[in-house]
């Protein structure tokens, strides 16, 4: 805390150390830290000191309960050791997860952006665009387009970016709007800087903490719709292995098998608890007000 | 689904009985006392199906489990026995070239009918009504189902209300078969309707079957009644209903608590068949059906040129392990797309072996080498290609990643794209742009053996082809002997015809032949009458037999 | 009012017609199509689907089609199914009391229960309880539907066998005691989330309310606690909760298709699977519309609600 009273044209990122701070006193949020930070360390290192590849079939082992020899989560109907494909679909699963957050928060903060900074027609249009997409009910529109487009794993990810990016976009179209009229973006205006400066410069980074907030949900949100898509069928396609199509058929063999339901939703739910978690500890700790939870 | 052909010979029944007897042991443990059929027709049935019926004008384009209702609500002229053999129904006689019913040309047919049959409504049935069918058919306006060989006939004349004449463009055997599909529907209920497609008779159906329409509840079930007038023998129960329960799991939890007493198209999962076969009070018979399971390669793709890159891939199929692991043993080995209770059926056919140091022999003899990534290649073409079905398909995704790790053994790539029913066999499929397919085919129309449609080089679609010769298959002598069959009546000579097709696509493969497929079917111990028929697509083609033991 | 009643209504209409032609144009973008379901049948030749394609007018260029189907829109023709030959109409309507029961019940179900431990989570704000309520809530909002009524199958129906592991009742028995029992799990299931939602929408609702003036002098009154509860808090902070509601509307589609998939229950979720499966594009536009009209209602009503509480926002 230095000479605080110099007004300057860059945004003051007072939150910085301050949201660090509440974040660090937010216990689940520190939960969901160290539980993602370790599922993800097991994800990258577990493949490599499993046994078991995540394809090698054995049709004599199919359907070993867990526990069974160096088998720790059992195997599938084709003999593979499940912990394998746990550990290798959890990193396709995050990553789909990661990536699309990345993507949709682009996309929403740019039409926000530029929405909220241009207002007038542009504005509204762009606004009653992200309105109709907010029409649909997204099950639609990725079920739609996952059997439009090759489901690989790059395209399920750019799926649910283009159905996720609609509340980026209100957000950041709301506080730009707001913070259009504000001192330093005025001052910005009369030193000359480029709209796409001030805009991107200034103005966005003023609007980062609900952003934060709002990507951190949405990869809780990428991971559920993944599983989701991948178990109606529609999702990321085997051998490749995805938390949730290695759900995908465990209903017909619920009597037989359990544990090949049980533990990809477990982990499931712990990833997307996790999520949560650190979305809620952000929201706390950036003091963002948001209608969601 | 089907197999066989009028004029069956005495060894072609016999083999069937042969078939029949196999599944004897099942039916073994009825009482020993014969069981009669009730005066009055008692009971109500509910068969579930995995599918929802929904098209009950039976002459629009349709999916099988609308069979099952059209089946009890209509009748056709001839009905298709599970032997294959061709008898009349609503006709008086099958027409033959012996009976004077075909012309010796093959061109002209006639066709006689009962006299005692009445529509559900009660007025009478007549020779006006099968010729305001076959025409309703080919009328261009209205959605039928297939026209193929529909679109042969010409002066189609009503010579007197139980006779009826037609001509052909070409002799064409096969008919016969297609006219035991073939659902008659009465005049009277178009009279006054402009749009075929839109008529009142669509939703209320009115037939001369055994049972009669009685309501249907979208989404969850279609009735259908006794109908006391019928002209055969049956009804035996009053209510027949078809419940649609959307999931196979839950269609079999729902049979295993009785609350329906028939399991229906899709039938019981393989993989809960032996749990079925310890329920007490029920029923359970494996069923073949026609439908042969195979993976079709696409012959104008470089990978599949070379016929030995084919018959590698056939040695490096684990067929032995795909059907007793997966699929719990319950499917037939299979060479070909002919089923095995078939009259025509080829039992000579070249058995698979599946042996990787073959195929890696045959591939290293051709001068497929392989190349840094252990990929075989040759000429500039990698063997890779992917493999597709419909996603989904639990059992055919468990296939496919088997297949993938033993053609790895032997240096070819496969890799996986399936995807969504309704995308997969649109033009992906119909113009043959995928490289390589799982698929169940029922090759067969009724019980006759005709393949013109899969086989022939002109049924290719996507070189300009009119038929579903999907794997774009070409074969001159095959041409040949598909054109000559279809042509002749004599069914000696078709077999030997047929045979020999068989044999030629054995040693082609254009697709590597998996198996076929048998169902299990369960119902409530107490029910009778109970028969399956491969030569039709449904459990229900006859439920005007059921009935409850007293 | 009127000004902005036409004003929103003028922007909803502008947002069907997007909608519309995104629905229209991904839906046929996706390659197949409704005869797809018939190519392997034996005997179906090219030359029959070319002819069923062409007879059901998808041979036409998309615009054409789109307009033709906007057109009737117009006058209130949804078109007929491509499946069964139905209006759209008729098909929508037959699946609608399935769902509305499954999402009423549940709604009524999360309701309740989110209530409850709402208000008790505000006015023991910081307790076990209101912990436990908290990090419940994140969880069961982690959950994935579908995978806990798996869960909820293999428990109660396959171990148990309590409760049926599907359908909406049994055939031959139509009794109520038959639908409610076949309506337990789905509900439970469709209502984790909701319970979860509703249950922290209450908690703040009531802590906004719960320290205003008006509460302060009821409790100065003299009034008991539980009194002050009922008729000030919980009916002050249940009005906010109306917009919530307004809001779930639109939910219904998108929120039942997997707990309707997994339990086969036969309403509107489950017709939009089916129908995707089969390219039945004028039940999918259909539902679209029918799910667009829903949110826009729902916002609305929102809209509408806030202004009628809230006089400081000006409508318009």
């Amino acid at each position: 805390m230095t000479t605080a009273a110099v007004p300057s044209a860059k945004p003051y990122r007072w939150w910085h150390s301050r949201a660090v701070r509440r974040f660090c006193r937010h216990k689940l949020a520190l939960t969901g830290m160290a539980m993602i930070t370790l599922l993800t360390l097991a994800c990258i290192i577990g493949p490599h000191v499993l046994p078991y590849d995540m394809l090698y079939i054995d049709l004599r082992a199919r359907f070993s309960p867990p526990m069974t020899g160096d088998h720790y989560l059992g195997t599938d109907p084709l003999g593979r050791d499940i912990a394998a494909r746990l550990l290798n679909a959890g990193r396709i699963s995050l990553l789909v997860g990661f990536s699309a957050m990345l993507l949709s928060t682009l996309m929403g903060a740019l039409v926000g952006v530029i929405a909220g900074y241009r207002g007038g027609l542009v504005g509204a249009a762009l606004m009653r665009f992200t309105d109709a997409f907010l029409a649909f009910p997204s099950i639609f529109l990725v079920l739609a387009l996952a059997a439009l487009l090759k489901p690989t794993p790059e395209m399920i990810t750019i799926i649910i970016a283009l159905t996720h990016w609609m509340e980026v976009a209100r957000i950041v179209e709301a506080e730009v709007r707001s913070l259009r009229e504000r001192e330093f973006v005025q001052a910005g205006r009369m030193l000359g800087l480029s709209s796409s400066h001030i805009m991107f410069r200034e103005v966005l980074p003023n609007a980062m903490g609900p952003i934060i907030v709002a990507a951190s949900l949405t990869v809780a949100r990428a991971i559920l719709l993944e599983a989701y898509v991948s178990f109606l069928g529609y999702g990321i396609q085997p051998p490749l292995p995805s938390w949730g199509n290695m759900l995908n058929g465990a209903q017909q063999y619920l009597a037989q098998a359990p544990w090949l339901a049980i533990v990809p939703g477990v982990t499931i739910t712990i990833a997307v608890t996790s999520f949560n978690f650190i979305g809620d500890g952000l929201r706390d700790a950036l003091d963002v007000r948001s209608d969601h939870m | 689904m089907t197999d066989k052909k009028h004029g069956i010979t005495r060894r072609g029944a016999m083999q069937m009985l042969g078939a029949s007897a196999l599944l004897a042991p099942n039916l073994l443990g009825k009482p020993a006392f014969a069981q009669t059929p009730p005066e009055a027709p008692a009971g109500r049935i509910i068969v579930g199906m995995s599918q929802e019926s929904t098209v009950f004008n039976p002459l629009m384009v349709k999916i099988e489990v609308d069979d099952s209702v059209h089946f009890s609500l209509f009748d056709a002229l001839f009905r298709v026995t599970p032997e294959g053999e061709i008898v009349p129904n609503l006709a008086t006689e099958v027409p033959t070239q012996d009976n004077g019913g075909i012309s010796a040309d093959g061109l002209n047919w006639t066709i006689k009918l009962r006299d005692d049959v009445k529509w559900h409504d009660g007025e009478p049935f007549t020779a006006e009504d099968v010729k305001f069918t076959l025409e309703l058919i080919l009328n261009p306006d209205f959605r039928s189902w297939r026209t193929i060989g529909h679109n042969l006939l010409s002066d189609i004349e009503v010579v007197s209300p139980t006779e009826i004449t037609w001509k052909m463009a070409k002799p064409f055997a096969p008919y016969l078969n297609f006219l035991t599909e073939t659902f008659i529907v009465p005049k009277h209920a178009f009279d006054g309707v402009e749009d075929p497609n839109a008529a009142p008779f669509n939703s209320a159906p009115i037939g001369t079957g055994a049972f009669k329409w009685g309501s249907r509840t979208a989404g969850d079930n279609v009735t259908v009644v006794a109908n006391p007038g019928y002209h055969g023998d049956g009804p035996y129960v009053e209510e027949l209903v078809f419940k649609y329960i959307p999931d196979l799991t839950v269609l079999y939890t729902q049979f295993k608590s009785g609350d329906i007493d028939l399991t229906g198209r899709q039938y019981i999962t393989p993989d809960n068949y032996a749990e079925a076969q310890t329920l007490s009070d029920r029923e359970i018979v494996l069923v073949p059906v026609s439908s042969v399971e195979s993976i079709y390669l696409n012959q104008e793709k470089p990978q599949f040129k070379d016929p030995v890159v084919r018959k590698a891939l056939y040695h490096a199929v684990d067929k032995a392990s795909i059907i007793d692991a997966l699929y719990y043993g319950l499917p037939l080995p299979s060479e070909t797309f002919m089923p095995q209770a078939s009259y025509y059926y080829n039992a000579e056919l070249p058995e698979h072996v599946f042996d990787l140091d073959a195929a890696n022999k045959m591939l290293d003899d051709a001068g497929w080498a392989k190349g840094g990534d252990g990929i075989r290649e040759k000429d500039g073409v990698r063997l890779s290609f992917a493999n597709s079905t419909t996603s989904g398909n639990h059992l055919r995704e468990q296939t496919q990643q088997f297949l993938q790790q033993t053609f790895k053994e032997i240096g070819v790539e496969m890799t996986i794209e399936n995807l969504p029913a309704a995308v997969i066999w649109g033009e992906f499929w119909g113009q043959s742009q995928f490289d390589s397919v799982i698929v169940g085919i029922n090759f067969l129309i009724g019980a006759d053996p005709d393949v013109t449609n899969r086989f022939h080089s002109d049924a290719i679609a996507a070189q300009g082809g009119r038929g579903s010769n999907n794997s774009q298959y070409s074969n001159p002598r095959v041409d040949e002997l598909l054109i000559e069959g279809a042509e002749t009546f004599d069914a000696e000579r078709r077999r030997e015809i047929y045979r020999e097709v068989q044999a030629i696509i054995r040693e082609d493969l254009p697709f590597l032949p998996l198996f076929q497929n048998r169902s299990v079917v369960g119902w409530k111990e107490g029910i009778e009458g109970v028969e399956f028929n491969a030569n039709t697509r449904t459990e229900s083609w006859h439920a005007a037999a059921w009935y409850w033991a007293q | 009012m009127p000004a902005f009643l036409l004003n929103r209504l003028w922007q909803s209409l502008v947002l069907l017609v997007i909608v519309s032609i995104i629905g229209f144009t991904v839906l046929n973008l996706i390659p197949g199509g409704p005869l797809a379901q018939f190519a392997l049948d034996p005997g179906m030749t090219q030359d029959d689907l070319d002819r069923l394609a062409r007879q059901m007018g998808l041979d036409r260029p998309l615009p054409v089609q789109y307009l033709d189907w906007a057109g009737k829109m117009l006058v209130g023709d949804w078109g007929n199914s491509f499946r069964d030959g139905a209006p759209v109409l008729d098909v929508i309507g037959r699946h609608i009391f399935a769902t509305f029961l499954l999402m009423g019940s549940s709604t009524a179900l999360s309701i309740a229960i989110g209530t409850w431990i709402g208000i008790r989570g505000a006015t023991h704000r910081y307790s076990g309880f209101d912990y436990t309520a908290t990090i419940g809530a994140m969880i069961a909002l982690s959950i994935p539907t579908f995978w806990f009524g798996l869960v909820g199958i293999y428990i109660f129906s396959l171990k148990l066998g309590w409760l049926p592991a599907g359908n909406m009742y049994t055939i031959g028995d139509g009794s109520v005691l038959n639908y409610l029992h076949h309506l337990i799990l789905p509900s439970i299931v469709l209502s984790l989330v909701n319970v979860a939602i509703w249950s922290r929408y209450m908690r703040s609702a009531t802590l906004d309310v719960i320290n205003q003036d008006f509460v302060k002098t009821a409790r100065a009154k003299g009034l008991t606690e539980r009194r002050v509860l009922m008729k000030h808090v919980v009916g002050n902070a249940l009005l906010p909760m109306i917009t919530l509601a307004g809001m779930q509307l639109p939910g219904i589609l998108g929120g039942a298709l997997v707990t309707e998939t997994v339990f086969t229950w036969p309403g509107m979720g489950r017709l939009f699977l089916d129908s995707l499966g089969y390219s039945d594009y004028p039940v999918i536009m259909g539902l679209l519309m029918f799910s667009a009209i829903l949110v826009i209602l729902g916002n609305l009503l929102a809209d509408i609600v806030v202004a009628l509480v809230d006089p400081r926002i000006r409508l318009g």
